[in-house]
């Protein structure tokens, strides 16, 4: 058995202590935003030997690095994976290293099937490592803490969104609560545009197309291009044409966020989050 | 659509190296950087039975996202680690090259230079590699930068008589930005020009500004013996607190006499820069009227949304406008600079910025067509959030940026005046392709979905297209054998395109 370092020997008792811990104890948590929560802690305990974390830290570097920063912490556009929820619930990989192999397309995660499989149990080493290092240190390089946020003033914002959003959202109906679900960046983020887990819209467009014949499909749109459009029926199933050959309407209840990006100001922007922190 | 003689003819620029119809010798084709064919056989009327010629697995899990370089009758296609000498008439491998695993960024690479039988390449550890280009023999290895400091290099070189010119890479560490040329036959170091200064050389340019890597192949005037290269942002990337000032010469264009180093001149795109946005994209290099004279121009669609126009001679800016969503500054100055707005700076509690750190475009390359005066740019419509507090400190990132929403268009921007002719959407976010134009009037591209494209340039009409998967590099077109081929990486794949053979 090689010798641990202090370090991670101090993170795991951290860890085993916190499994014993009722999970109601827990704030809840999101997937959206890592960085806008404290560390969540590893739900297993993690053990490596410290050559294969080493070897991991050139493999994680080499592929992962660029947008996950060379010390997992994020990067140019990849997220913190010491703050990720995904890597806190993982065993040995047994959460990671299906992902990594399938890629996250729509977040534009590039897929890894042809890693070597000692190669991603390296990853996965130096990724707990590295996540063990976060849970014992204070800050963090890109943290964004709930309160940094919440600069705005909620009855200004309340203003705002009275005149601007509640022909789509109400208070007491899709938003009730809201800030217990999703807070701090995690809720700014959800609501400058919403997105779904994997960086997918969080509410896919309706298409109606129309075919030559006069008939009418609706679904919700799959894929859309210039060449081909995709929807999925109410019943599941799966239909596709070419563009050209039907006529296609869409109603994207997104758009009006996409609009409302070029319309804020810093300071409405912070105001309506403070508003949206009050919905408890 | 009329095209009115506006334009003459681009005169020759007096390069050394012209895009000649048997080969694409270097990354931009020329050393114009404007990507464009003297090849007609494709045609905008014979263009729709365009047919695949041949495909080149790479069976890699990166896309591919270099520009194919031919010279010869060989194509040399590049990925991080890996460069392939591949039969232009079969697509067959000649001979490939794998360098040993390193722990350097693998993020992508941008290509070879060729210069007599040799062929250069750049690593992930930051080396410079030369080989002879027919068996792949191994000339010469040498260090451009430290990569255990953090450097790392995709770049593709450029050549310029006896000078291979190199950039790195390096934004998550405080580096200076560095460029170094080095001797062909030998590897002997030559130059390096510092965009900021090494540590221990004080600089009253830079404001204690690290950064301003030149990762990106630039473009050359022999007339002038100019060698012109985009720089990148300053580190710590996000505080600006840290490094006080314009921070020169990061963001900007530098105008460099490519056999000493020496800089002639610099245009800064984003002074003080906090939000990521590199000058690397290509300095476009045109002969054309502006302001009723004839003029030496310098175009560039610059990262930070703005469309700038220099004349290259002096570094003199002719116009500055934007051509996509930006709210981060305050207007242009008397000298064309853009002011930044200190309220868009990044900020404990978040600032909505646009465009967002991908940028308004990024380092695919545009197209300039002569005949109708339009440079070819890929264009979003960004929205990022943008954090920094003290707790951040001052080392590499330094701060925190999320995207929000980002929409792609192909925008085709008239030279002279940055007015956006026509528009085409790319199905998604930031486009992945960069583009190339042809003398019979295409427009060869990649949307952000999953589709090669061919437009008619004067108004940006889909004329052919093919499934190959999302584009990631820059089209190139070459003539062998009496045809004219289209090279387009799609995925992991290299496609060559043509018209069908004649029964």
């Amino acid at each position: 058995m090689p010798m641990r370092p202090p370090l991670r020997r101090a993170a795991l008792l951290a860890a085993a202590l916190v499994c014993c811990e009722p999970l109601s104890a827990q704030p809840p948590r999101s997937e959206e935003s890592p960085a806008a929560r404290p560390v969540p802690t590893s739900t297993a305990a993690q053990d490596f030997a410290p050559e294969v974390i080493a070897a991991g830290r050139t493999r994680f570097v080499a592929n992962c690095g660029f947008c996950h920063g060379p010390d997992a912490t994020g990067g140019s556009g990849g997220t913190d994976l010491t703050r990720s929820e995904l890597v806190a619930t993982d065993t040995r990989g047994d959460r990671i290293a299906p992902l990594v192999r399938a890629g996250r397309a729509e977040a534009g995660m590039p897929a890894f099937p042809t890693l070597a499989e000692t190669d991603l149990t390296a990853i996965v080493a130096f990724v707990h490592d590295q996540k063990s290092k976060a849970e014992a240190a204070v800050g963090g390089r890109r943290s964004v803490e709930v309160a940094d946020v919440l600069t705005g003033d909620a009855r200004a914002g309340r203003q705002y969104f009275e005149s601007s959003c509640t022909s789509c959202h109400s208070v007491s109906g899709d938003l009730a609560g809201i800030a217990s679900r999703v807070e701090g960046l995690a809720l700014l983020r959800r609501m400058l545009y919403p997105t779904g887990t994997g960086g997918v819209a969080a509410r896919r467009p309706t298409a109606t197309v129309t075919m030559r014949d006069g008939t009418v499909v609706t679904g919700e749109v799959a894929s859309r291009d210039e060449f081909t459009i995709a929807v999925i029926e109410a019943d599941g199933r799966y239909r596709s044409w070419p563009t050209d050959r039907v006529s296609v309407a869409i109603d994207d209840p997104l758009q009006a966020h996409v609009e409302q990006l070029a319309s804020y100001t810093d300071e409405t922007m912070h105001d309506v989050l403070a508003y949206l922190h009050t919905l408890r | 659509m009329k095209h009115a003689p506006i334009f003459l003819a681009v005169a020759a620029l007096g390069t050394a190296v012209h895009a000649q119809p048997d080969s694409w010798s270097t990354y931009h084709g020329d050393y114009s950087g404007r990507r464009h064919s003297a090849l007609t056989q494709v045609t905008t009327d014979n263009v729709h039975t365009l047919a695949l010629a041949w495909a080149f697995q790479t069976n890699l899990t990166q896309q591919v996202k270099s520009t194919p370089i031919l010279v010869d009758g060989i194509v040399y296609l590049t990925a991080p680690d890996n460069l392939w000498a591949i039969d232009a008439r079969s697509g067959r491998q000649i001979w490939r090259y794998q360098h040993p695993p390193n722990d350097a960024f693998h993020i992508g690479h941008r290509g070879v230079a060729v210069h007599g039988s040799s062929v250069f390449l750049t690593t992930p550890d930051a080396h410079l590699l030369s080989f002879d280009r027919f068996s792949g023999k191994l000339n010469w290895n040498v260090e451009i930068a430290d990569s255990a400091r953090g450097f790392w290099s995709t770049n593709a070189p450029l050549v310029i008589r006896e000078h291979v010119i190199v950039g790195v890479s390096g934004d998550f560490d405080n580096l200076p930005g560095t460029l170094r040329a080095f001797d062909p036959a030998t590897g002997a170091a030559q130059w390096t020009f510092y965009s900021t200064p090494p540590a221990g050389t004080p600089d009253p340019l830079s404001g204690g500004a690290t950064g301003g890597q030149m990762w990106m192949t630039g473009t050359y005037d022999a007339e002038l013996n100019l060698l012109y290269v985009g720089t990148g942002n300053p580190t710590p990337v996000l505080n600006g607190a840290s490094r006080p000032g314009d921070n020169k010469w990061t963001c900007s264009i530098v105008a460099l006499d490519p056999d000493t180093g020496e800089l002639e001149w610099g245009f800064q795109i984003s002074p003080h820069d906090t939000h990521d946005w590199d000058a690397s994209e290509v300095p476009v290099l045109v002969d054309a009227k502006f302001g009723g004279a004839d003029r030496k121009l310098l175009l560039q669609a610059s990262r930070n949304g703005y469309y700038v126009v220099l004349d290259r001679t002096t570094g003199e800016n002719l116009l500055t406008t934007p051509f996509a969503a930006l709210n981060w500054s305050l207007g242009v100055d008397a000298k064309g600079q853009p002011i930044p707005n200190p309220a868009k700076e990044p900020a404990r509690d978040g600032r909505l910025v646009a465009p967002d750190e991908v940028g308004a475009t990024n380092y695919r390359s545009p197209s300039f067509d002569p005949a109708t005066g339009l440079l070819i740019v890929s264009a979003a419509d960004a929205y990022g959030v943008y954090f920094f507090k003290p707790e951040h400190g001052e080392y590499g990132w330094a701060g925190a940026d999320y995207g929000v929403h980002s929409r792609g268009e192909l925008r085709a921007l008239d030279y002279a005046t940055g007015a956006v002719r026509w528009r085409h959407d790319l199905h998604g976010g930031a486009g992945a392709a960069g583009v190339l134009t042809t003398a019979s009037g295409l427009t060869f591209t990649g949307d952000s979905a999953n589709s090669a494209l061919a437009l008619r340039t004067a108004d940006g009409t889909t004329l052919w297209h093919a499934g190959v998967g999302r584009v990631g590099n820059s089209p190139v077109t070459y003539e062998l054998d009496g045809r004219q081929y289209v090279l387009i990486g799609g995925g992991s794949a290299l496609y060559a395109f043509a018209l069908p053979e004649p029964r």
